[in-house]
C-alpha cells in the first residue's frame, strides 16, 4: 500500500514574514496524493490553496515567504530538503504545474514551440528534431488543430482556450507522474472550462499520471475529482471521497459550501450564503478559525483548535462538536 | 406579506466585516518609507535644505543684514574655513557675525558662508518654481490629451488660433497694426461663432463655410506633435541660447527651465488619464452623471498625481543641477548675487590654492541634489501598489 | 510595414518643419540683434552695420528671412557671421573631433550599465544592489562640472600626465606610442565623465526593468519547468525586459551634439559642443540654427530607427 503513495504532505506551514506582521498563509496542512489519482483542493480565495502548490514546486518566493516546517515526501524522497539542482530536476520533469492565467503565464516573446521543448531539452537528453515532433505530438494530443503550424506561433496569437492547452502540454512535456493544476479553468469562459475539464480527464487516463486539481469551484469537482480535501484558512477542513464529501458532509464549512450551490431541487428558493469572509492570513482568531462564521459553535470553540475527528473509510472533518453530536445519535439508536 | 418579506431580508443580510485591522493611509505610507534608510537621510536633508534657505534669505538679504554675501574685505582674502579674521587690520562692522569664516573666504575676501547661505535660497526657488512651471503644463496640457484626446479641431478652431498666435507674434515683432488687426479680427470671429451657436444653423450656408467645419486634427495628436517638436531641441542646448539670448535674471532661467522640461509630465500625464478612463471607475462615476470637471479632478487626479509628485522630486534635483551648470557657464543669475554655479565657476581658477572654493559648494550641490533624488525614490516606492500589498 | 515606413517618415519631415520655424523664431525674436553685440568696437560703424545687415538679410521681413536661411542652408551656402567660414564644413570638422569621445563614452555606457543592473536586480536587496543603488545615486547627483574638476587634479597629481586639450602641445616629433598614450590619456577622462550620469541612470532602468519582469507570472512558470536559474534570468526575464532598451538605442544619437557642452569648454576639447557654446556667446546665428537643425534631424532619425527597431523586435506588434 505504501508504495501507491505518490506524494504526501505533511504538517506544512509557510509563512509570509513582513517586520510588523506575520501572514500564516498554509498552517499545517498535511494531505496525499496516490498514483492515477485526482485529487481535488478546495478552499475559498485566500485560504493557502495556491501557496500550498507553490512550495511543492519550491516556487515560493523566499523572503518574504518562509517555509515553517513541516515535510513534503515525494516518492519517499523529502522534497524541502532538496538543494537548487536536484529541485530543478523535479520541476517539469517529474512534477508539473498548469497555472491559473494562460495570458500572462507564457512568455510573450518565444514561440509557443521553443517553450514547450525548452522543458524536454532540458530533462530529457533527445536531439531537436525528435524533440520538435514531440512537441507536435503533445499539441495534437492536447486538441489543438494543425499543431506543425501552431508550433511557430506566439502566445497572442492563440485564444484562451488554447492558451491554456498549450500550457498543459508545457506540462505534459517530460511526461511527469504528478501535474498540479491550479485553477486552470477560471479565467476561461463555461464552454471553453468543460473542454479544458474533458481534456484533463482524458489526460489522467491515457498517462496514467496523477493529477492535484486546485479549484474553489465545487461544480467542477463532481466532474473529476476522486478524493476531496476543503482547506479553510490553512489548514484542511475536511477530507474524503467524492461521494462522501457530496453526501455525507461533516464539517459546518464544507456543508456551508454545498449549500450554498445553486441547484434543481433549491429553484425558487433563497441560496444560502456563509455568513462573513476568510480570516485575513496575518489575522486569524483564536481557537477554530472557522468559529466567527460558524451556526454550530458553542464556547468551546472560541478557545480549542479543533483535531481531525475520523468517520472511517478515509472521512475525516476537523469538526469535533458535530463529532460528538453523530456519535450521540448513533449511541442512542 | 411585505411584512414578511422585509423580515427574510434582514435575516438576509449581512454585514461584511474587514478582513484587518485598518491601518490609515498615513501609517500605511510611513511603515514603507521608514524602511527605506536612504529616503529618510534625503527627507532630513531635504527639509534641513529647505529650512536653511529661508533661514538663509532672511539672514542674507535686508539693509544690514546679518551675512554679508557682498562685504568684500580685499586683505582677508582665501583665508581657509574656519580661518579667524585678523582683528586689528579689519573695520569692526567687517567682522563676520560669528567671529570666524565658518567657509573660509574667496578671492575678494567674501565671506563663503553667507554666499552659500544666499545661493541656498536660489537653488531652492530656481528648483521649485521651475519644476512647478513643467509641471503646471505638464498635467494641464497631458489632462486634455488624456481625457479629451479624442475630440478633433476643426478648421476654424485652428483659423483661430493661428490668428492668435500671429497677432501676439506680428506685435513682438514690430508691426503692432497687422498684429492687432489680427486679434481683433479673432476676437470678432469668435463673438460671431457665439452668436450663431444659439441660434438654429440656417440651411442656406455656402458651401466653403462647410468646409471650416470639417475634422482637420484631434486634440490628442496636436499635442503630442508639439511634445515630439519641443523633443527635438537637445534640451541643455536650448536652455543655454534661451538664457543668453535674454536678460540675464534668475526668473528667466526659472522659467526657461520650467518651459523646456514639461514633455516627460505630460506624456506621462496622458499615458495614465488614457488608462484611467477606461477603467471601470470611471465608468461607474460618468454613469452617475457626474461632471467632466468633477470626474478629472475629484477621480481621476488622485490616481494620477503621485507619480507626478516623484517626478517632480526628481524634476527638482536636476533643475538646481541646470543652474548650476548654467552659472558655471556663466550664464546663470548675474553678480555680484551669489550661487553654487558662481561660487564654483569662480572658485575654479583657485583651485590648487583655495580648493574649499571649488569643494564646499561642488560638495553640498552633491548632497542637496542626492537627498532629492533618494527621497525621490522612496516615495516613488512607497506609491508602489506591488510593495505595498505586502505590508 | 511600408505604409508605416512612409507615414512616419511624413511625419517626421512635418515635425523637422516646425521645429526649423520654432527654433528659427527663438532665436529671432529674442531681443537683441548680433550687429548689437558689441555697440562699443569703433570698427562697427554704422555703414557698415547696415551692409552687414544687407547682406544677411536683416533688413527684410522674418518670413524671407526664414526662407532665405533654409535655402542657403540646403544649397550647403551658408556660413558663418563669425569668420565668414562655412557652417556645414565648420560642423563636420567638429563632428570628427566630437565622435571619439561619443563612441567611447556610449561603448562605456552600454557595456558596463547592463551587467551592473542586472547583478543588481538579481542579487536584490543584497550587499551588491545595494551598494550600486548608492553609488548611482552618487553619480547622478553630482554636478558634472565639479567632478570633472576632483577628477582632473586627482588624475594631474598622482599620474602627471596632462588631459585638457585633444592633445598636450608639441607631440609631433616624439614616438608613436607616446602619441597614442597621450590620446588616450586625453580620450579617457572627458569620455568617462560623459559616461557617468548615463551609466547610473541606464543601470538604475535596467534593474527596474528587470525586477518588474522578474514578477510576472511566465518566469514562474519557467522556473516550474525546471530551468536553471541562469537560463530563467539570462534567457526568459532579459529577454523581454530587453525591448523598452530597444527604444533608447535609437535615442542614443542625438547625444552626439546635445550633452557635452560643459565637459568640452572645461577640457578644452574643439567639438561640437564647444562650438555651439562660443557660438551662443557671439550670438552666430547660422551656426545656433543649423546645430539646432541637425540635431533635431537626428533626435528624428534616432525615434525611426527606434521604432523599426522595436516592431522586428516585440513580436506582439505587427503592421
Amino acid at each position: 500500500m505504501k508504495d501507491n503513495r505518490l506524494i504526501s504532505v505533511q504538517d506544512l506551514k509557510v509563512y509570509f514574514r513582513s517586520n510588523a506582521t506575520t501572514a500564516r498563509a498554509v498552517d499545517g496542512v498535511t494531505f496525499e496524493v496516490d498514483r492515477e489519482e485526482t485529487v481535488c483542493l478546495v478552499g475559498e480565495s485566500g485560504c493557502g490553496k495556491t501557496v500550498t502548490a507553490l512550495s511543492i514546486l519550491g516556487l515560493v518566493p523566499v523572503p518574504p515567504g518562509d517555509i515553517a516546517g513541516g515535510r513534503i515526501l515525494f516518492k519517499g524522497q523529502g522534497l524541502l530538503d532538496l538543494d537548487d539542482n536536484n529541485m530543478q530536476s523535479i520541476r517539469g520533469n517529474h512534477i508539473a504545474m498548469v497555472f491559473q492565467e494562460p495570458l500572462t503565464s507564457l512568455n510573450p516573446v518565444f514561440t509557443i514551440g521553443d517553450q514547450i521543448s525548452e522543458a524536454i531539452s532540458i530533462h530529457k537528453n533527445i536531439d531537436t528534431g525528435t524533440q520538435r515532433e514531440r512537441c507536435v505530438q503533445l499539441l495534437r494530443d492536447v486538441g489543438i488543430a494543425a499543431p506543425e503550424q501552431r508550433l511557430n506561433d506566439y502566445p497572442h496569437q492563440l485564444s484562451g482556450g488554447q492558451r491554456q492547452r498549450v500550457m498543459i502540454a508545457m506540462a505534459l512535456a517530460c511526461d511527469p507522474e504528478l501535474i498540479i493544476a491550479d485553477e486552470p479553468t477560471t479565467a476561461l469562459d463555461v464552454t471553453v472550462q468543460d473542454q479544458i475539464l474533458r481534456l484533463f480527464k482524458y489526460i489522467q487516463k491515457t498517462r496514467a499520471m496523477s493529477i492535484l486539481y486546485i479549484t474553489h469551484d465545487l461544480g467542477v469537482v463532481t466532474h473529476i475529482a476522486d478524493r476531496v480535501y476543503v482547506m479553510y484558512s490553512g489548514v484542511i477542513a475536511e477530507q474524503g471521497f467524492t461521494s462522501q464529501i457530496f453526501n455525507h458532509a461533516k464539517h459546518p464549512y464544507t456543508r456551508g459550501l454545498l449549500a450554498s450551490l445553486p441547484s434543481r431541487s433549491k429553484r425558487g428558493k433563497r441560496l444560502y450564503s456563509i455568513p462573513g469572509s476568510v480570516p485575513d492570513p496575518a489575522h486569524k482568531p483564536e481557537g477554530c478559525p472557522f468559529h466567527p462564521r460558524c451556526p454550530h459553535a458553542i464556547p468551546s470553540c472560541w478557545s480549542e483548535y479543533p483535531q481531525m475527528c475520523d468517520y472511517g473509510e478515509g472521512h475525516l472533518a476537523r469538526c469535533p462538536v458535530l463529532f460528538e453530536k453523530t456519535k450521540k445519535t448513533i449511541d442512542d439508536k | 406579506m411585505k411584512n414578511s418579506a422585509q423580515k427574510e431580508f434582514k435575516e438576509d443580510f449581512q454585514l461584511e466585516e474587514p478582513l484587518a485591522p485598518k491601518k490609515t493611509r498615513f501609517q500605511e505610507f510611513w511603515l514603507i518609507f521608514r524602511q527605506n534608510r536612504l529616503a529618510i537621510i534625503g527627507f532630513f536633508i531635504f527639509v534641513l535644505f529647505f529650512l536653511s534657505a529661508i533661514v538663509g534669505l532672511v539672514l542674507t538679504s535686508g539693509q544690514d543684514p546679518l551675512f554679508d554675501p557682498a562685504r568684500i574685505r580685499l586683505q582677508e582674502k582665501l583665508l581657509p574655513p574656519l580661518a579667524k579674521p585678523n582683528l586689528d587690520s579689519l573695520a569692526p562692522e567687517d567682522v563676520p557675525a560669528i567671529g570666524f569664516y565658518l567657509m573660509g573666504t574667496d578671492d575678494l575676501g567674501r565671506d563663503v558662508f553667507a554666499r552659500m547661505l544666499q545661493g541656498a535660497w536660489v537653488s531652492l526657488t530656481v528648483g521649485f518654481v521651475a519644476v512647478g512651471i513643467s509641471v503646471l503644463i505638464g498635467i494641464f496640457l497631458g489632462g486634455i490629451a488624456g481625457y479629451f484626446g479624442q475630440h478633433y479641431m476643426r478648421i476654424n478652431h485652428i483659423v483661430l488660433a493661428s490668428l492668435f498666435i500671429f497677432g501676439v507674434g506680428l506685435i513682438a515683432v514690430q508691426s503692432p497694426h497687422l498684429g492687432a488687426a489680427c486679434l481683433v479680427l479673432g476676437f470678432l470671429l469668435i463673438c460671431y461663432q457665439a452668436l450663431t451657436k444659439r441660434k438654429p444653423r440656417k440651411k442656406s450656408m455656402p458651401s466653403w463655410t462647410r468646409f471650416l467645419f470639417k475634422n482637420a486634427i484631434s486634440v490628442d495628436t496636436l499635442i503630442m506633435r508639439v511634445v515630439d517638436i519641443m523633443l527635438c531641441f537637445p534640451s541643455f542646448f536650448l536652455i543655454l541660447t534661451v538664457v543668453a539670448l535674454l536678460p540675464a535674471s534668475i526668473y528667466n532661467i526659472m522659467i526657461v527651465i520650467g518651459l523646456t522640461s514639461w514633455m516627460g509630465t505630460t506624456r506621462f500625464v496622458r499615458a495614465e488619464f488614457l488608462s484611467l478612463r477606461e477603467q471601470d471607475f470611471v465608468a461607474a462615476v460618468r454613469a452617475l452623471g457626474v461632471s467632466n470637471y468633477r470626474i478629472i479632478f475629484r477621480h481621476m487626479m488622485p490616481n494620477a498625481i503621485a507619480p507626478v509628485l516623484v517626478s517632480a522630486t526628481i524634476g527638482i534635483a536636476t533643475a538646481i543641477l541646470t543652474e548650476a551648470g548654467l552659472s558655471f557657464l556663466g550664464f546663470g543669475v548675474p553678480p555680484p548675487h551669489a550661487t553654487w554655479g558662481n561660487i564654483l565657476s569662480d572658485g575654479k581658477r583657485f583651485i590648487f590654492d583655495a580648493p574649499w572654493l571649488t569643494f564646499i559648494p561642488g560638495i553640498v550641490i552633491l548632497i542637496v541634489v542626492l537627498s532629492f533624488n533618494l527621497f525621490g525614490e522612496g516615495l516613488r516606492d512607497v506609491m508602489n501598489p506591488k510593495l505595498r500589498e505586502r505590508h | 510595414m511600408l505604409s508605416f515606413i512612409g507615414r512616419s517618415v511624413v511625419q517626421k519631415i512635418i515635425t523637422l518643419f516646425f521645429v526649423s520655424v520654432v527654433s528659427f523664431l527663438i532665436i529671432h525674436i529674442a531681443p537683441g540683434e548680433p550687429s548689437q553685440v558689441d555697440p562699443m568696437n569703433p570698427k562697427f560703424t554704422p555703414e557698415v552695420v547696415e551692409r552687414f545687415r544687407e547682406e544677411f538679410h536683416l533688413d527684410k521681413p522674418l518670413h524671407v528671412q526664414y526662407i532665405y536661411f533654409y535655402q542657403n542652408l540646403f544649397t550647403g551656402k551658408t556660413v558663418s557671421w563669425k569668420d565668414n567660414q562655412s557652417v556645414l564644413q565648420k560642423i563636420w570638422e567638429r563632428f570628427l573631433n566630437s565622435l571619439p569621445l561619443f563612441i567611447v563614452g556610449t561603448v562605456l555606457t552600454w557595456t558596463l550599465s547592463f551587467p551592473v543592473g542586472i547583478r543588481s536586480a538579481i542579487y536584490r536587496g543584497r550587499l551588491y544592489d545595494r551598494s550600486a543603488t548608492f553609488l548611482s545615486y552618487l553619480l547622478i547627483s553630482i554636478p558634472g562640472f565639479f567632478f570633472a574638476y576632483v577628477l582632473i587634479i586627482f588624475v594631474v597629481t598622482h599620474f602627471h600626465v596632462p588631459v585638457i586639450g585633444m592633445e598636450t602641445f608639441g607631440t609631433g616629433n616624439t614616438s608613436t606610442v607616446f602619441v597614442v598614450m597621450d590620446r588616450t590619456w586625453h580620450l579617457l577622462l572627458p569620455s568617462v565623465l560623459g559616461a557617468t550620469g548615463g551609466i547610473a541612470v541606464l543601470s538604475r532602468y535596467v534593474r527596474s526593468q528587470m525586477l518588474e519582469v522578474g514578477g510576472q507570472d511566465y518566469i514562474r512558470t519557467a522556473r516550474a519547468k525546471g530551468l536553471p536559474q541562469e537560463q530563467v534570468h539570462y534567457k526568459h526575464a532579459l529577454r523581454n525586459a530587453l525591448l523598452p532598451f530597444i527604444t533608447m538605442f535609437g535615442l542614443i544619437l542625438p547625444g552626439l551634439i546635445g550633452g557635452s557642452v560643459i565637459i568640452e569648454s572645461i577640457f578644452s576639447w574643439p567639438g561640437m559642443g564647444r562650438m555651439a557654446y562660443e557660438a551662443i556667446l557671439a550670438r552666430d546665428y547660422p551656426v545656433i540654427l543649423t546645430v539646432n537643425f541637425v540635431s533635431a534631424v537626428l533626435v528624428l532619425a534616432g525615434t525611426f530607427i527606434s521604432d523599426i527597431l522595436y516592431i522586428i523586435a516585440d513580436p506582439r506588434i505587427r503592421l
